[in-house]
């Protein structure tokens, strides 16, 4: 969908997967790092444990789809080179913090210059202006300052973040969205553009309806564990079950298909299946209107059936039986789902080590330009030969002062 | 300032519900497409039922888990069991140049306006169906809500505690995550048709495009067995990290040392107290296995300050560390106020309230929600009469049929 377009991406962890997506609906990408490699490579996990370049997993997982050249933008040759890539590109991503590219020369203006229709990307903490622009940020302390943390985790523990780093993510899917609306608004006015991706704001984006709460209705949502807040009413949603966890709530379906469950096991009488209409049962207790049953005996009910069951058993059985439960899934459990398989979600990849191992798919099945991965990510300059001196015609010897390897 | 919007011109028919594919097609609609957002009173969209309500009192107009989602949006209620409510719904199919929908799958051909039908009404429509497990295998009737997808994709099992069941995620954490994927997708498919008259079909699974959030993990676990679990704000790489508590009723300042540099820049900060003159402590992995006793250090240091002390005086030294913050407090958070991120706009009930804005800016283009979430059923007669051109006879008879709820 994307192929007319090129992408620079001169980012790093806190960008790559924004190209990547471009990459991945179409684009022609080609990611710019340094001579001793984007940043992300020396972040793991790493293949067989050994923290090097072409083993970064993190590198790996966001950077396909990309072609990879090396250049040395603090040298004169290194930025002459990138802004003639940037003559045939269309949209340049990069995330080193605000000023920092204008500190090289290589800031929007000097971009808009080489390609007045060029669409600018910055991707930083807190945004390229403001009181905290130069704050210092991590994974952790963008979940604290964007919010989520405040209602994440057991009350009588602190606050906490998911363990695997997110906020770089959120910011980076943003920028996507971000680029292709500049481009939208490009299309029309034929004026490049610069934006402005604040990643402390994608995580705000992430507490849903807490994001407004006290502003709205006095009051600020607060962490409770599990538990969801629904109004005036808490439902639990963790689960313990006979090989670990499951999500449920008690919706109306859930309920008409599982109170026969708990009948069979002996947990409820027979008169639970007609006492109740539970098609509608979440509904009235939502609203706190009259319900047969108490929710906190229906509660009980749905704790000592899942202790019963396993979570595999018990997501086939309600896929059956239109009963809505959610295994906590671990990576293993998740790569045994067999919906993943059966919609041919995983992809078989090359790693650098020379193994095949699965990993995550296309982002979605469109019916007319299906979307595939072209290329894994590249090595360290391994298309500084292609796009250095065959495309932009560069000599060797000038290549080779604008910081790339050329075998 | 350019007063060209991104979507001018671009028509979007909306059967969404809940949260993530609304936020979706909210991207078209704060940035300039006309974006009908269909609904029923029979019942009214979930997010519509569930609060922040307006002042805590409850009512369908009132709610921000659904006003938040849903802002510069038109309201059409049309009820699409009734035949007259189907052929508007087919008007508007034919009206749109995208039409997405989130039902459970399946619903859409049972209402006779599935992608075969929608396509003869508009050969080139871009019709985009999500749900949270996809269009086709044997899970895609899977009706569940964001947390389920959550659980399942391996999200609940990453947060909380080691030693507790766990917490898991904020509610519907994917319906936070797919919409920028989705978006994205399809701000590239409309490109694609600008360029080439083609529309088509797009099957996106809220569970698969999430897992890309998860990618080196999932890679890391087949390639070498290894999985990861909840290890509440600690990090395998760095030490100390944590939410440390600060003085006032519930408060927390994160603390993220990732260098040896930053925890020397942290002892300064402190005052170099003797406890932290360690020598255990100048290497990442004494601190790793030193963490609870570094925490305890860390803790006292900062209980006698506020939050945002803690933060100012460690930010002063170069070590990321950042407030946990509330709805209140986003707030008062100068930096948010600074890029005019929540934006108060005008509701036809319940008045002036404040939107969450964007999270990119566009230079040269104030973007942000353009008008306030709609009322269920407020623009019944802007959408029949001026979107899709019906008579004053036709509309009666739409409204007669009571198709309009």
């Amino acid at each position: 969908m994307l192929s007319p377009y090129t992408v620079l991406d001169l980012s790093d962890d806190r960008g790559e997967m924004a190209s990547m997506i471009l990459g991945d609906l179409g684009a022609n990408v080609v990611k710019v790092e340094p001579p001793y490699g984007s940043s992300s490579r020396r972040m793991g996990p790493f293949l067989e444990d050994a923290p090097e370049p072409e083993n970064s997993l993190q590198f790996f997982a966001f950077n396909r789809n990309k072609r990879g050249v090396t250049l040395d933008v603090t040298t004169k040759a290194g930025r002459a080179a990138l802004l003639r890539l940037a003559e045939k590109a269309d949209f340049v991503i990069e995330s080193a913090g605000p000023g920092e590219m204008a500190k090289l020369g290589l800031g929007f203006d000097a971009f808009e210059k080489a390609n007045p229709s060029i669409i600018y990307v910055a991707i930083s903490a807190f945004g390229q202006d403001g009181p905290h622009a130069d704050y210092v940020a991590s994974d952790l302390t963008l979940a604290a300052m964007g919010g989520p943390m405040s209602v994440q985790g057991n009350p009588e523990r602190a606050p906490v973040r998911l363990s695997v780093p997110q906020a770089w993510l959120h910011a980076s899917s943003e920028a996507a969205v971000a680029a292709l609306t500049a481009h939208a608004l490009m299309i029309q006015t034929g004026q490049g553009q610069f934006v402005d991706v604040s990643a402390q704001t994608s995580m705000i984006a992430t507490m849903l309806h807490a994001r407004l709460a006290h502003a709205i209705q006095g009051s600020d949502m607060e962490r409770a564990g599990s538990v969801l807040q629904a109004g005036a009413i808490e439902l639990p949603l963790v689960h313990e079950c006979a090989d670990g966890y499951v999500v449920l709530i008690p919706t109306g379906a859930t309920m008409t298909g599982m109170v026969p469950w708990m009948v069979e096991d002996g947990i409820v009488p027979e008169e639970w299946i007609e006492g109740e209409d539970w098609a509608t049962y979440d509904r009235r207790f939502l609203q706190q209107q009259p319900v047969v049953y108490a929710l906190e005996d229906v509660f009980d009910a749905i704790r000592r059936c899942v202790l019963l069951h396993t979570k595999a058993d018990m997501l086939d059985r309600g896929l059956r039986d239109n009963v809505t439960i959610a295994p906590i899934n671990t990576v293993e459990d998740l790569t045994k789902f067999h919906q993943l398989e059966e919609r041919g979600y995983w992809l078989m990849a090359p790693l650098p080590d020379g193994t095949d191992t699965a990993v995550a798919g296309i982002l979605a099945q469109l019916s007319e330009t299906p979307l595939d991965v072209k290329r894994w990510a590249p090595k360290l300059g391994q298309h500084n030969h292609e796009i250095l001196i065959e495309m932009l015609g560069m000599s060797e010897a000038q290549a080779i002062e604008g910081g790339a390897t050329i075998p | 300032m350019t007063t060209t919007l991104p979507f001018d011109g671009i028509k979007v028919a909306d059967f969404a519900w809940i949260w993530a594919a609304p936020t979706t097609s909210k991207y078209f609609a704060d940035h300039g497409a006309t974006v009908v957002r269909v609904e029923t009173e029979s019942p009214p969209d979930l997010v519509r039922t569930v609060g922040p309500f307006k002042d805590g009192e409850p009512g369908t107009n009132r709610s921000h888990s659904f006003g938040d989602f849903n802002t510069s949006k038109y309201s059409l209620s049309l009820d699409l069991k009734n035949p007259q409510g189907a052929n508007v719904a087919r008007r508007l199919i034919g009206w749109a140049d995208i039409v997405i929908e989130s039902f459970a799958t399946g619903k859409m051909d049972d209402l006779g306006i599935g992608y075969e039908t929608v396509k003869k009404l508009n050969p080139s429509v871009i019709m985009v169906s999500t749900s949270l497990m996809g269009q086709t295998g044997l899970a895609s009737t899977y009706a569940g809500f964001g947390f389920h997808a959550g659980a399942i994709a391996g999200f609940y099992e990453i947060t909380g505690w080691p030693d507790l069941p766990p917490d898991g995620p904020f509610t519907a954490y994917t319906d936070g995550v797919a919409p920028r994927f989705l978006a994205a997708i399809m701000m590239a498919a409309l490109d694609h048709r600008r360029r080439t008259g083609e529309g088509q079909f797009i099957d996106a699974s809220q569970l698969e495009m999430s897992l890309q959030m998860l990618a080196p993990q999932i890679i890391d676990y087949n390639a070498s067995g290894r999985m990861v679990s909840r290890i509440g704000n600690r990090s395998r790489i760095a030490a100390p990290q944590g939410a440390y508590q600060c003085s006032g009723e519930d408060q927390w300042c994160a603390i993220a040392v990732e260098t040896d540099e930053d925890w020397a820049n942290l002892r300064s900060a402190m005052g170099k107290p003797t406890w932290a003159n360690d020598d255990r402590f100048s290497t990442t992995e004494g601190r790793l296995s030193s963490h609870d006793e570094i925490d305890k250090g860390i803790s006292q240091w900062t209980a006698d300050k506020s939050p945002q002390d803690v933060m100012e005086i460690l930010q002063v030294a170069g070590v990321p560390a950042g407030v946990v913050q509330r709805s209140s407090d986003l707030m008062r958070d100068p930096q948010l106020k600074h890029r005019k991120f929540f934006r108060e706009l005008e509701h036809s009930e319940v008045g002036n309230v404040p939107y969450t804005g964007h999270q990119f800016r566009i230079k040269g283009y104030d973007n942000g929600p353009r008008f306030a979430a709609p009322m269920l059923g407020e623009h019944n007669d802007f959408v029949l009469r001026d979107l899709l051109g019906m008579t004053d006879d036709e509309i009666t008879e739409i409204a007669i049929s009571g198709a309009l709820v």
